[in-house]
């Protein structure tokens, strides 16, 4: 069990600073030109970036069990909501004041959604084959060695 | 089964790959994108009233700006539509600068038509301009903004004073302020009416009165039969820009 807590903690740390502290290096040096841009999406980032955590975590502490692919699978499917609620849909709008004008911008990112959206279900694919590759493993490995006749 | 799962795994890397050195790219570039906006300036082509609206737009970024295009309507304070402008779509290559001029035509004589209002009393026009751009060939955005556009009417402040008899007829004063671009080049006519509702003079003046001016002048009119009978005057205007009237003067 150690290993595998020390192996989780490890790959923890590295997703942590690939995927929070190297993003929020630039999205806090970005905020300074555009503040009010950012700042609504912060705590949407750092959910994704919990939901990511928690699943490397979980899917390392049960490597070597069905749970592993259980997880993987559930992290697959709760990005791709979250991807789909976090771009609304792929349609974006935003209201700010600039220079005493209210401007409001409409951003249509349908593609980019479909990109994520299809990375996740290769994602999930993915977890569905290795779970089932999982179970037929272990299946042959329980069937009785035939023995020469 | 492990060679498919295998192949999905470098797939996954590899569309990660693609979308996030895509997104940073686009993030960078579009903070690449420096648009700067010209003093707008107003011009006249005969009934017309143009207002120029000049955007400068440097795309230091590595994405094409294709369709760029904007859009704008005027209404007045009532929300009465007074007109509609839309600039070609253009491509805004990367790594160049492109000046794009929108202009806003107002046809003094349409707007009259149903907004007469306007010529003689000053206002605001509200103009929503949308701009729209596709970035990237990928991603379609849309910017929209109320502003304001104070409107000068151009026969503000008409007045016309106490009439006076003449020995051949009647001298009626009359004053405006012109608080438009325009310049009002043109006729100022003044009909005489008697007690029977006929037509018993008539009389023009030159008028010129140049933008953001005051202009008085009186007009005469020669009337035929006694003046003591004179019931009411009719002031109408024709100007290159537009005509108006007939305005009912009581004379009584």
């Amino acid at each position: 069990m150690l290993p595998r807590i020390v192996k989780a903690t490890i790959k923890a740390l590295l997703y942590f600073i690939l995927l929070y502290v190297l993003p929020m290096f630039f999205i806090s040096q970005l905020s300074e030109f555009a503040p009010e841009l950012f700042a609504r999406y912060v705590q949407i980032f750092n959910l994704f970036v919990a939901v990511v955590l928690f699943s490397v975590v979980a899917s390392e502490l049960t490597s070597g069990t069905i749970f592993q692919h259980a997880f993987n699978i559930g992290k697959a499917i709760i990005l791709m909501l979250f991807f789909v609620l976090a771009l609304n849909g792929g349609i974006m709008g935003l209201d700010f004041e600039m220079e005493g004008f209210s401007v409001h911008i409409l951003a249509d990112l349908r593609v980019y959604l479909a990109m994520l959206l299809a990375i996740d279900l290769l994602g999930l694919a993915k977890s569905v084959l290795q779970a089932v590759n999982f179970l037929s493993e272990r299946t042959e490995k329980q069937l009785p060695t035939p023995k020469p006749s | 089964m492990k060679q498919a799962i295998r192949a999905l795994g470098w797939a996954i890397y590899v569309l990660w790959f693609v979308v996030i050195v895509f997104t940073a790219s686009a993030v960078y570039s579009a903070f690449q994108l420096r648009p700067e906006f010209g003093d707008p300036n107003m011009s006249t082509l005969d009934d017309t009233l143009i207002l120029h609206l000049p955007l400068n737009i440097t795309n230091g970024g590595f994405y094409d700006i294709s369709n760029f295009h904007i859009a704008t309507s005027v209404t007045d304070s009532n929300g009465t539509l007074i007109a509609n402008s839309s600039s070609p779509p253009q491509l805004i290559p990367s790594r160049s600068n492109v000046s794009v001029t929108h202009n806003i035509s107002i046809s003094i004589s349409q707007m009259i038509g149903n907004l007469s209002y306007l010529l003689q009393n000053d206002s605001v026009f509200n103009v929503n301009a949308t701009l729209s751009l596709n970035y990237a060939n990928v991603i379609p955005f849309e910017i929209s903004t109320n502003l304001t556009l104070p409107w000068g009417a151009p026969l503000s402040n008409l007045t016309w004073g106490q009439y006076s008899l003449t020995p051949s007829g009647v001298a009626l004063p009359v004053s405006f302020e012109n608080h438009s671009p325009i310049d009002l080049d043109g006729f100022m006519r003044l009909e005489i009416f008697d007690n029977n509702n006929n037509a018993v003079g008539e009389g023009t003046t030159i008028i010129n009165a140049s933008p953001y001016s005051g202009y008085g002048t009186t007009v005469n009119v020669h009337v035929s039969g006694i003046p003591a009978n004179i019931r009411e005057a009719h002031l109408s205007f024709e100007t290159s820009a537009f005509n108006y009237g007939p305005l009912v003067i009581p004379l009584a």
